[in-house]
């Protein structure tokens, strides 16, 4: 999970967090990572602020079901494995999907 | 003149009241956690510490502390199920969803936790970190447990105060355990309680062994913890044996349903139950609210209504949402869901209400200030 793709070259990519999330608790307006996979930056993000894990991921590692990650301009496909590639200048936008929102409306 | 500390954890916040004037007069803090699900909200009486469960639907949950009465909140350590643990889908999931319930331990720095999916957490160190109890998500009989309407919680637990390795846990669906060995081993308590929504087939041949049982709250009295009171979706029951055998105290009231009940600090043989019209309603019987107390160890009922609303109240009172205080005599709070907060000065005598337009409320506990 380092952050080089296989020719070796740096994978630098870029986590966009929601204005929504930093409502809640501390957190940066975005944090640069160096992975070759959703997970890798995730937890490149989650090493360098420990409390904003249990934010994105749920106990298992997935995805929250009512979090997204967009990979510039779509999803991602690996919700539990977060197993997508990425390359060098992708930007990775943690939203929240707007199926949840605060219980009771 | 006691005053009173009390905690309303509601949909869309935590509400943190304190009395003057002999609970005569209620002062309220900013709205704490403000737009989370506040779960479960109680005090630690050993060290004064509030603790908080609170969740949110894109977040997921937290649990919070307060070391200044609620002045300012902080996230601690929430319970997670390990990574790789197995828990079945089917029975809610295997990553937390909500914290039901908090109880202080025996030991200094020692912290229970029911959560959904039920399953109990312990915490040696404060809430800093939490210890999944897997003899008990292990238990041969959880394949019977089930979710209620509110999904599958644990959201009861005693600790004996005169022997801490004696615990007595209870959920929804999933009937009452209790551990005579500190959480090792644990054995279903649910003989005498009717379980309508299973077929009487499943418990014909190993009564003792039943488990299941919608528990929708249950109390161990402090200073007599063999005794034990249940609501439980199918009735109202009393042990004496620690949960090993169960008697029905529901005659005299006006329904077997309602989540919410209480007992006093002070005496064993009192208890408060808010009886609603049948599962198929869940509101009071009439559209008038009542609460029922007994003082005779639930031989006798007398309904409680001065002050209550008696006519077209059309909501409900959840299962942690009856709290008492430990004052002389002993102060009752109730918190309805159509966000109304009903206090007692006078062991339920009379009410009048504390708060109105507050989101929904799901639980109310209630201390002694002096």
């Amino acid at each position: 999970m380092s952050g080089r793709s296989e020719e070796g070259r740096t994978v630098a990519v870029e986590i966009v967090l929601a204005k929504a999330l930093r409502t809640h608790t501390e957190a940066p307006d975005s944090f640069a990572a160096e992975a070759e996979t959703v997970r890798g930056a995730i937890e490149q993000l989650s090493a360098a602020h420990p409390h904003l894990r249990a934010f994105i991921l749920d106990d298992q590692g997935r995805l929250r079901r009512h979090v997204n990650i967009f990979r510039n301009d779509a999803q991602i496909e690996d919700r539990a494995g977060l197993g997508d590639r990425l390359a060098d200048g992708d930007r990775l936008h943690v939203l929240p999907a707007v199926s949840g929102g605060a219980t009771g409306g | 003149m006691s005053e009173a500390g009390l905690l309303v954890s509601t949909r869309k916040g935590l509400v943190i009241g304190r009395s003057s004037g002999g609970r005569a007069r209620w002062e309220w803090l900013p709205l704490a956690i403000a737009g989370w699900k506040v779960d479960y909200a109680m005090r630690d009486p050993r060290t004064g510490t509030l603790w908080a469960g609170a969740s949110h639907e894109q977040w997921g949950p937290r649990l919070h502390r307060s070391d200044d009465e609620g002045e300012t909140w902080e996230e601690t350590g929430t319970p997670a199920f390990p990574e790789g643990v197995a828990v079945d889908a089917e029975g809610g999931g295997d990553s937390v969803n909500s914290i039901w319930t908090i109880a202080p331990g025996a030991y200094s720095g020692d912290l229970y936790a029911g959560v959904d999916p039920a399953a109990l957490f312990i915490s040696h160190d404060d809430g800093k970190s939490w210890d999944l109890c897997e003899s008990l998500l292990n238990h041969p009989s959880r394949d019977v447990w089930g979710p209620g309407a509110a999904g599958l919680s644990l959201h009861h637990i005693s600790v004996d105060p005169q022997d801490p390795k004696h615990l007595t846990i209870a959920g929804s669906a999933t009937g009452c355990y209790v551990s005579r060995d500190g959480g090792d081993t644990w054995k279903p308590q649910n003989v005498g309680v009717k379980a309508l929504h299973v077929p009487p087939e499943m418990f014909e041949y190993f009564p003792e062994e039943a488990a299941g049982h919608c528990v929708h709250s249950m109390h161990m009295h402090p200073a007599r913890p063999e005794r034990i009171w249940q609501q439980n979706h199918w009735g109202q029951y009393r042990s004496d044996d620690g949960g090993a055998t169960w008697i029905d105290v529901g005659e005299g009231l006006p329904g077997e349903f309602g989540f919410a009940s209480a007992i006093d600090p002070r005496d064993p043989d009192t208890a408060w139950f808010v009886p609603l019209d049948q599962d198929q309603a869940r509101m009071p019987r009439g559209g008038e609210l009542a609460v029922f107390r007994t003082r005779d160890a639930g031989g006798t009922w007398e309904a409680l209504r001065e002050g209550l609303p008696q006519g077209n109240f059309h909501q409900t009172v959840y299962r942690q949402a009856l709290g008492t205080d430990e004052g002389d005599p002993t102060g009752l709070y109730l918190g309805t869901s159509g966000g109304e907060v009903l206090a007692s000065a006078d062991a339920g005598e009379t009410w009048t209400t504390l708060r109105t337009h507050l989101a929904a409320i799901v639980a109310v506990r209630a201390w002694t200030i002096g």
